[in-house]
């Protein structure tokens, strides 16, 4: 339940259900109770119509016409089922209708108003009952107790109610379902600009955009501005940071480089050997600390994807002329979908500082391969056809400034460096050793 | 060969004007961006020493226009800032080598010699030329594989003569090599040298190295064996 649309389209749907269940079972049970009543209605006018129909004989007892005035009951299963008894238990008539069935009329109902009731024939069928229970007073001035039945069966009211039913059910299927539609539309109309501000976010992190486009509905507009205020002192700050870090860095070095200039000459009395060590204490210290991983500095909002493939050509392309006299075949192969979301300066340090190593250390040889690991990012692995990197100097290695060998400088600062970017942006670097021979440099880093 | 030093920090730049004068190279010095541009389109110039972080205008800037204006000549980074952002920025810019302050001064050396050679058209640091080869690493001259004892001055006569083998050297070319600007110069000097290299290189007068071209210069005449 991520998405207010469908937040809302949950919401929507669920009152819709209670609101249309309630109408549907209302509007049963009043059509129900209708049917219901005109049923007792009609089975009233068939005990008048038998009333009316009995007759006394000679013998001073009640018979039936043979031919009754309703013809449903002289028609066997017509559903319309009719019986006249004396003294409460003995059946003096039953309509023709009746034949072949037994109907389980119960026991006479009291004298008074007539008593309905359902009964269920043997087979199942339900049926309503009506019964009335009458002292027939004769010519003779006697009364003879008589109860008069009838029941009608209730398939045809089933029928018409289940028929009801569906229709119910469809139309208010199709209402609801209209309605749900016109809501979405609704609801794609009003959550349109949220849309439009949640791609251009989307945007922003890929870096496809600088900023989010304002002139949206009055709520939102002012989120958009002050969002892009944010955005724009988020960067301006990590960009000043970083500017001032590399401007103390160069301010510290050019002093550092001109002391050793000077004690280049061998000025009398200066222990020249001393100095130039604190120079590269020094060095190492402004080279390592002031080169904070621009990762580290800003969040990663808006920060977005390096141009992988161009990158490596430049920095390539510089190398090659650094490296003329060596001239080292410097392959690189990258796959269509690594991606690298980052600062592209940080991302020059990773492959630069490798790159760089290998080229110092290779024979002839140096390769590199830029891949997708499981989960997107890019995994950049340099190999060369060097001496390669012993396995307890490699764990030295990624202990920070500590270095391998002084007569090349900067392995050790570069591989600390490559492997704080690599962390800050919770990647991995590992030492192995190559098919070329030499070292193997493995750089993976998760699409943050 | 004329260096161009553009360096605005006063006692780097001093230093290096100094060293670099001290190997043999005649050197033109600026302090800020726009007169090193200046001096870097305007003046002969065989190599180009640039710091990217110039007052006036940054290095990025000088190095791209110094190649607009046509300028093939090598050209050397100084650099504070060695992130490789601005490493490669700089050897994109047109750069072709660069130096990490805080440099040895040896190291920048090294450089200098090395882009020259390649500008020379050599592609290996042993520059050698039929039964000639100089290492310009160990400054070491063999004739034969023979080892030849040369002096500083003799060694930096026949190495800017082998760097560009085939072309003609005037006097004041290799006189500027061996002195600083402000020196007093004497032609014949130059002379003397030249003999002495041809008797040490070539005693019986078989291999005949270096060609003398009256009023022109000097020619450097073995035909090229190593490199390019």
């Amino acid at each position: 339940m991520s998405s207010l649309s469908s937040r809302l389209l949950l919401a929507v749907s669920l009152l819709l259900l209670v609101f249309f269940g309630a109408t549907i079972v209302v509007l049963d049970s009043a059509f129900r109770e209708a049917g219901e009543q005109a049923e007792r209605d009609i089975l009233d006018g068939q005990l008048i119509t038998l009333l009316a129909a009995a007759d006394p004989n000679e013998a001073g007892e009640l018979v039936m016409p043979l031919v009754m005035p309703e013809p449903r009951l002289g028609a066997i299963g017509s559903g319309l089922y009719a019986e006249l008894r004396e003294n409460g238990d003995s059946t003096v008539w039953r309509s023709d209708s009746t034949l072949g069935l037994d109907i389980p009329f119960g026991a006479p109902p009291p004298s008074g108003p007539p008593v309905f009731s359902y009964l269920t024939l043997d087979d199942g069928t339900p049926l309503m009952s009506m019964a009335i229970s009458v002292d027939w007073e004769l010519a003779n001035g006697d009364l003879r107790p008589y109860s008069f039945y009838v029941a009608e069966s209730l398939d045809s009211f089933n029928a018409q109610l289940a028929a009801f039913r569906r229709q119910l059910f469809s139309w208010f299927a199709a209402v609801a379902l209209i309605m749900l539609l016109s809501i979405s539309l609704v609801m794609r109309y009003v959550l349109s600009p949220l849309r439009q501000i949640e791609d251009e976010i989307s945007e922003i992190e890929d870096g496809r955009r600088e900023s989010l486009t304002e002139g949206l509905p009055t709520e939102l507009d002012r989120v958009a501005r002050n969002m892009n205020l944010l955005i724009g002192s988020e960067r301006g700050r990590s960009e000043r940071y970083r500017q001032t870090l590399d401007n103390l860095a160069h301010s510290l070095k050019t002093p550092l480089a001109a002391i050793r200039a000077v004690l280049s000459d061998r000025p009398a009395g200066v222990d020249s050997d001393k100095i130039e060590q604190q120079i590269e204490r020094m060095n190492d210290i402004v080279r390592y600390q002031l080169r904070k991983p621009a990762a580290l500095v800003s969040d990663g909002f808006g920060v977005g994807l390096v141009d992988i493939p161009n990158q490596l050509d430049r920095l390539v392309d510089g190398l090659r002329k650094v490296y003329k006299d060596k001239s080292p075949s410097i392959d690189v192969s990258v796959a269509p979908n690594a991606a690298f979301r980052g600062d592209t300066g940080d991302f020059l340090e990773l492959a630069g500082n490798l790159i760089d190593n290998a080229c110092k250390w290779c024979e002839s040889r140096v390769r590199v391969t830029v891949s997708v690991p499981d989960g997107g990012g890019m995994e950049l692995v340099v190999a060369d056809d060097g001496p390669g990197i012993p396995e307890e100097a490699a764990e030295l290695l990624l202990k920070r400034g500590m270095r391998l060998d002084e007569s090349a400088p900067g392995h050790g600062i570069g591989l600390a460096v490559v492997k704080d970017i690599a962390a800050a942006q919770g990647g991995e670097l590992a030492i192995g050793s190559a098919d070329l021979g030499g070292a193997e440099i493995r750089v993976s880093v998760p699409l943050g | 060969m004329r260096i161009l030093v553009i360096e605005d920090d006063e006692t780097l730049l001093a230093s290096l004007v100094q060293q670099l004068g001290d190997a043999g190279f005649g050197v033109e010095q600026a302090a800020d961006g726009r007169e090193g541009l200046y001096f870097a389109t305007e003046y002969p110039v065989d190599l180009a020493i640039v710091d990217l972080g110039l007052p006036e205008m940054n290095g990025l800037d000088v190095i791209r226009q110094t190649r607009e204006a046509g300028k093939t000549y090598p050209i050397l980074i100084l650099t504070a800032r060695d992130r490789w952002q601005d490493k490669v920025d700089g050897l994109a810019a047109g750069a072709d080598d660069y130096v990490v302050k805080p440099f040895h001064i040896e190291e920048v050396l090294a450089r200098v010699n090395a882009l020259l050679r390649r500008s020379g058209g050599w592609a290996s640091s042993v520059l050698t030329a039929g039964p000639v080869s100089l290492d310009t690493n160990r400054q070491e001259l063999r004739v034969n594989d023979q080892l030849i004892d040369l002096t500083g001055y003799e060694y930096r006569i026949v190495e800017h003569l082998m760097m560009r083998a085939g072309e003609v050297i005037s006097k004041t070319e290799l006189t500027d090599r061996l002195y600083d600007q402000d020196f007093e110069r004497d032609s014949n000097v130059i002379e003397v040298f030249i003999g002495r290299l041809r008797k040490k290189m070539d005693p019986d007068n078989s291999i005949k190295p270096i060609e003398t071209l009256r009023g022109r210069g000097y020619r450097f005449a073995l035909e090229r064996t190593g490199g390019d």
